[in-house]
């Protein structure tokens, strides 16, 4: 029977741990710090991400979540004003000034810029003495230098190589080389007039190169570093040990307000602050007066705000609402299927959570999805009636209520509301109309969806990006649309990679899941996703659509100022696009973004993504609603104890009777 | 391939060729004495006999939805489609018995009461799991046909032959058993496309390994024995020995192991669907209604009846199938339960 | 003893190099070469850096034998892959483009320290369960704890974990529902509701097996003649049956040990755990093959370190094997 007694004692110990261990159910990690130097308490700001970045070279980078990491790291020359967003307004940061025009005598366009001085990267091994040293001109040469370098492979060189001076000339010399880019060539779209001052040179005018020097792109680079982050071993360690050094791409060295301190691939990354940043203050003014109570107090105030920010990555929902409701998560979007649970009928927070202090916030993102057709496939591409009709025959409307809970608005056009050129009266001419789409079908020589020479129904392939359940539903869905022409639609599963692949080579007929985001506040970021010379792999005209009125009109409104002429070009513009039907146009970005009350939004410009210095946190608050959010019961606990208890003693008494 | 494997007809016309072998092989089996004898204990075995009964069930609603009636209009219906053709769709998801949807914001008046409520699209839950049952017992049913021949015939040949026909089928099979069946199943899967079909023939070619090992061990242990001496004594062709003495004695073992791995396949089709390489889009399957609840999960009111639904369908047949092997073994293998 | 593990080891070999060919074929089929180089490269692939891409890799060789002249025989892509796999160097993941063996190197303590736990509770819990049921034999609690480790295995494991997600984390708030840290005996809270999970989930196939050998040690003639002899039951079953059990036991689970590197797929996958598992579910995910394949390799190599492993316990308890 001592065996027995001493199972229980295991039990009863293994118990105990359970508790002295379990106490807290907080997922965050450790911060660095309790404290500031100065006693203060240390603040944290817990962030999370669906994926995680792909690159963190500032010329490489281009997908959002390597952004978000990205450019709280690395400063850009000009950066969007935190407030202003009714027009976009750009400001000078890593810049004394914002650069000027210059009319050259030869008739082309000159930028004059001047660095800020007393800038200082952050303290790194790569400089001498682990010292970071100040920001120069030829630290920005550098970067232009690493956007013509093929084996950077960076994604906008075609973008800028096209009104910079002398950046093709330097690709094309590399290329001849095997891909091997001499720095000491001279680039001479680029002028280093002193240390801290350099001119731009431009082929062509462009106003917009004013948002490409707010994109991490154009961010100066330290040549030390990239030299000494080769993902090569070094005799670093201890004692000379051999050491494997992260690549450049891991582990960005620059100026900004934050230093990336961890990355643990797939699962968290850690932001601290950069002591020695000086750069920005917090603004004095711009915002709209009813933000004035709670942003006043910060005006002036040093940036960041907080001391670290912890990213974790989700790659599901649940986890990002439960960790909400407990407070240990400080911002989110209500993802769809949580919006029930958060809103009200009337679309305001729900009683439940708005009694503890949360808000909502509707956000709209600069960007636009649709369905891209392709125009070289011979079914597709030579029958406007036919997309056309498939256009009429989607019900999108009917898609966003089911899969987002109706918050974004059906696009009309392709340019994104906010954005110069945006008609808001404007309305697609093939909308959702199932009369129209089975007349249009007629018209395009398939009645009732069946191909007369064969007597059988028109087949299509879509092709999708089908990983999670929500993405196979919502292919699932697009087929039904189109199948209620009488048409077959087959869906074809891909990977993402194999999309991508797909997309590039035009072996597709209708490719569900594309769209784009705004790189910057104007219609010739959306136009040129229908340019003629802008076919992938290169360009990005994944329905590759040519049409030369529209190029033409292209080529003239690219290089124009806003103005009424302008506004009338893009007018027709739209007018062509929506006639031809490259796309089926699904929607705008739009989504409700939960508040807790402890981190309030101090910013909420789209297209900052390096607006984490704004942050902040109010500490002693979260704390004590940390507390009131996680009670602990005690009943089924103590429930368990008693069914085990029973099953010992049922037991015991089982023995008794096998021994008499 | 796997256009061949998608196409309906095709996919019954396995599954009839399968339920014919298994026909052919059970009026086999029942000409032997230990198959008789087996049958009158299993009917005195109550939960042998319930189990029995859950599982012809399955079978029943999944022979429903596995043929076609041709419609004048629009494409065809299966008989369970047909059955069921009065179930009204709805936009998206409601309650079990609910009178609107599920939407706070838009809250529509639906067509008709679901007992088990829609899911996102608006389908019946019940009408789905019913027609997930097919999704199983075809995947159960052609892995069947393709690993059992091929664990049968290869575990009696290398019982049977030894020497190098045995070493070679257990290089064989050591070979792929020594890969996490898990991973095998996911590359084969990456490399030949997502389908029905192709899901078959990955789980044929992870499942008839253990088959094949009980199978050669029991035949070595038949081999043994006087009768397989008398008869090569007698001067009958290997061949015939295989097929007349050494089948019929250990047929019953792959019985029971068929009826416990079609248990093991139905989970694991769960599992595919959750890593993203189960069944394809608009295929109902349980394993996908199962991985719709990650985020179902998250919504509020919670939508739970998929889950629940899906999880209960296949705990049914799981379970069944579990009991009614047990009770297959208890039937033809008494002393040892 | 000595030469029979080396003859062991021995047979090791072809095993693997089997392995090694299947992967290598299907991984072929699956993706060719240019395509790989397509993904790895991005948008901006031209058609001259694919080719110095695949040159690089030595992509451009032949599939299995280079017949072209002045050239050694086995300087071809499957050689050339396989002396790779030998020497470990497992390349680098299809979508990350990062190290695969560093890869695998920094997941294997978080799936450790979820599986093995993990294990080590399930198995006692299991012995304990079937210890229990074959105490009291033929009652009603045995056919109902029969019944019920039926039930438990017909649960899929899925289900498992959204319960304890939803209830046990969320609903009483006793474990953090997501997330992990290494932070020393502060991991404990991240990792005891999934190896709770993880425990739960295998016990019903386990206590199964294990009642059907303790029932077979029971009908053995000592246990009779101990029972003549005046032993009592209990005695009888955790001294006797449990020594002589788990001899059978330690041989059977012996070979599963070295795979628990590889972690849970869905345990890690639910609750953010940064382990092999993960790895491998979002490898799968995202269609990145390096990475599948080269764990395909890996844990080949770990099920015949078990197989080895099982080898010498054999050895240890059979006297006729260790004296060969």
């Amino acid at each position: 029977m001592d065996l027995i007694a001493s199972f229980q004692r295991v039990l009863g110990l293994s118990l105990g741990l359970v508790f002295l261990a379990g106490c807290g159910n907080d997922p965050n990690p450790r911060p660095l710090r309790q404290t500031r130097p100065d006693g203060s308490p240390w603040l944290v700001r817990y962030s999370g991400m669906p994926d995680e970045p792909r690159s963190l070279d500032p010329q490489v980078a281009y997908d959002q979540m390597s952004r978000r990491i990205l450019e709280p790291v690395v400063e850009t020359l000009l950066e969007y004003h935190p407030f202003k967003t009714d027009p976009y307004e750009v400001v000078p940061v890593l810049l004394s000034e914002m650069p000027r025009r210059e009319l050259q005598a030869d008739g082309s366009v000159s930028y004059l810029c001047k660095l800020k001085p007393g800038i200082f990267f952050v303290d790194d091994p790569c400089f001498p003495g682990g010292k970071g040293r100040e920001l120069v001109a030829a630290d920005v040469y550098y970067a232009f230098q690493r956007i013509c370098d093929p084996k950077v492979g960076c994604p906008v060189f075609g973008n800028l190589a096209e009104y910079i001076k002398g950046m093709s000339q330097l690709y094309e010399g590399a290329k001849k080389n095997g891909d091997q880019l001499d720095y000491s060539q001279k680039l001479s779209g680029l002028e280093v007039i002193d240390s801290h001052t350099f001119k731009l040179h431009l082929l062509k005018p462009y106003p917009q190169i004013i948002y490409w020097l707010a994109m991490h792109f154009t961010a100066p680079v330290a040549r030390e570093a990239v030299d000494y982050y080769d993902g090569q071993p070094h005799p670093d360690g201890p004692g000379g040990r051999e050491r494997v050094r992260p690549k450049f791409a891991w582990h960005p060295v620059a100026t900004g307000p934050f230093v990336l301190h961890e990355y643990r691939p797939g699962h968290l990354i850690r932001l601290a602050r950069n002591e020695r940043y000086q750069t920005t203050v917090f603004p004095e003014g711009g915002w709209t007066p009813d933000r004035e109570p709670l942003l006043r107090p910060f005006a002036g105030k040093n940036l960041p705000l907080v001391d670290e920010v912890l990213f974790t990555v989700f790659r599901e929902e649940l986890p990002i609402v439960l960790l909400s409701r407990q407070g240990y998560l400080d911002g989110m979007g209500v993802g769809k299927d949580a919006f029930n649970s958060f809103v009200t009928p009337s679309l305001k927070l729900d009683q439940k959570y708005a009694s503890r202090g949360m808000s909502l916030e509707k956000d709209v993102d600069l960007g636009t999805f649709y369905m891209s057709l392709n125009m070289q496939d011979p079914v597709l591409g030579p029958n406007p009636k036919l997309r056309q009709a498939l256009s009429c025959a989607h019900d999108t409307q009917a898609g966003i209520d089911i899969f987002r809970n109706g918050v974004p608005p059906v696009a009309q056009q392709l340019i994104a509301p906010g954005i110069f050129g945006f008609q808001p009266g404007f309305r697609n001419p093939y909308g959702f109309n199932l009369e129209k789409a089975r007349q249009l079908m007629v018209e395009a020589g398939y009645p009732g969806g069946r191909d007369p020479k064969t007597g059988r129904p028109l087949e299509l392939t879509m092709d999708v990006t089908a990983t999670g359940a929500q993405e196979r539903q919502v292919a699932e869905f697009n087929q039904r649309q189109f199948q209620q022409l009488g048409i077959q639609v087959k869906i074809v599963e891909n990977t993402f990679a194999r999309m991508l692949e797909k997309e590039d080579q035009g072996n597709f007929q209708i490719a569900s899941g594309t769209g784009w985001g705004a790189d910057y506040p104007d219609p010739e970021n959306f136009f040129f996703l229908f340019y003629g010379k802008n076919f992938p792999p290169e360009g990005k005209n994944i329905s590759r659509y040519r049409n030369a009125e529209f190029d033409r009109l292209f080529e003239q409104m690219a290089t124009m100022e806003n103005s009424p002429e302008r506004l009338e070009i893009v007018r027709r513009m739209n007018a062509i696009l929506a006639e031809d039907c490259p796309v089926i146009l699904e929607m705008n970005k739009a989504f409700y973004v939960v508040v807790q009350p402890f981190a309030p939004r101090t910013q909420n410009n789209t297209l900052l993504e390096g607006g984490l210095k704004y942050a902040w946190i109010d500490h002693p608050l979260r704390e004590q609603k940390r507390r009131d959010w996680n009670p602990v019961p005690l009943w089924p606990l103590g429930a368990g104890a008693v069914l085990m208890i029973g099953a010992v003693f049922y037991s015991v008494r089982w023995n008794r009777r096998l021994d008499v | 391939m796997n256009a061949l494997f998608d196409n309906l007809w095709v996919q019954n016309a396995l599954v009839l060729a399968g339920v014919a072998v298994w026909v052919a092989l059970l009026i086999h089996g029942s000409r032997s004495e230990r198959w008789r004898r087996a049958w009158l204990r299993l009917r005195k075995d109550r939960v042998g006999m319930i189990s029995g009964g859950v599982i012809a069930l399955y079978l029943g609603v999944g022979a429903l939805e596995s043929f076609q009636i041709p419609q004048p209009t629009g494409p065809s219906l299966s008989v369970l489609g047909w059955m069921t053709r009065g179930v009204p769709r709805e936009k998206s998801y409601s309650a079990p018995l609910a009178r609107t949807s599920l939407s706070v914001v838009k809250p529509e008046p639906l067509k008709g009461r679901h007992l088990l409520g829609t899911d996102a699209l608006g389908n019946d839950t019940l009408v789905q799991t019913l027609r997930a049952c097919r999704t199983a017992l075809a995947i159960g049913g052609i892995t069947s046909l393709i690993y059992i021949p091929l664990g049968t015939l290869l575990g009696i040949l290398a019982g049977y032959y030894r020497r190098w026909v045995d070493d070679v089928i257990q290089y064989v099979y050591s070979t792929l058993a020594s890969i996490p069946s898990i991973l095998l199943l996911v590359s084969i899967l990456m490399a030949l496309g997502k389908g029905l079909g192709t899901m078959s023939i990955a789980l044929g070619v992870t499942s008839w390994v253990g088959l094949c090992r009980l199978i050669r061990g029991e035949t070595m242990r038949q081999s043994e024995r006087p009768y397989v001496a008398a008869a090569r004594a007698l001067g009958q062709s290997h061949w015939k020995i295989v097929l007349h003495h050494l089948l019929p004695n250990v047929l019953h073992l792959v019985v029971i192991n068929f009826v416990l791995g079609f248990s093991g396949l139905v989970l694991t089709e769960a599992i595919l669907s959750y890593l993203g390489v189960g069944t394809p889009v608009g295929t109902p399957s349980w394993g996908s209604m199962i991985d719709g609840a990650r985020s179902e999960f998250s919504r509020e009111p919670l939508v739970w009846w998929n889950l629940t639904a899906a999880t209960g369908a296949l705990f049914g047949l799981v379970l069944s199938l579990n009991l009614f092997g047990d009770a297959l073994r208890r039937a033809f293998d008494p002393k040892k339960a | 003893m000595f030469n029979y593990l080396i003859r062991r080891l021995l047979y090791a070999i072809p095993i693997l190099l089997g392995v090694m060919l299947i992967s290598f074929v299907l991984s072929f089929v699956v993706q060719s070469p240019e395509s790989r180089a397509r993904m790895q490269l991005g948008q901006r692939a031209t058609p001259k850096s694919v080719e110095a891409w695949l040159h690089q890799r030595g992509l451009d060789k032949p599939r299995f034998l280079n017949t072209a002249k002045d050239a050694p025989l086995l300087d071809s892509q499957f050689f050339n892959h396989l002396g790779k796999l030998v020497t470990f160097e497992l390349g680098v993941s299809d979508v990350s483009g990062r190290d695969l063996k560093e890869v695998f190197r920094e997941g294997a303590l978080p799936s450790l320290l979820i599986t093995l736990p993990a294990f080590f509770v399930g198995l006692a819990l299991a012995v304990s369960l079937a210890l229990y049921q074959v105490f009291v034999r033929h009652s009603l609690a045995d056919s109902l704890g029969s019944i019920l480790a039926v039930a438990l295995m017909s649960v899929p494991a899925m289900v498992y974990i959204i319960f304890g997600q939803a209830v046990i984390a969320l609903a009483f708030n006793y474990f953090p529902a997501f997330g992990f840290d290494l932070s020393g005996w502060g991991t404990a809270k991240f990792i005891l509701l999934p190896v709770a999970l993880m425990a739960v989930m295998g016990l019903g196939g386990d206590v199964r097996l294990f009642r059907a050998i303790f029932l077979e040690e029971i009908a053995q003639d000592y246990v009779r003649t101990a029972q003549a002899k005046g032993v009592s039951n209990a005695r009888l079953l955790f001294v006797h049956v449990l020594k002589n059990g788990m001899i059978a036991l330690i041989t059977l689970i012996v070979a599963q040990l070295p795979l628990l590197v590889m972690g849970s797929l869905l345990v890690e996958n639910f609750f953010g755990i940064p382990g092999l598992g993960n790895t491998l579910v979002l490898a799968i995910r995202q269609g990145d093959h390096a990475t599948v394949f080269a764990s395909v390799y890996l844990g080949a190599i770990l099920y015949l370190a078990g197989l080895i492993l099982t080898d010498i316990c054999y050895a240890l308890v059979d006297p006729r094997i260790r004296l060969s």
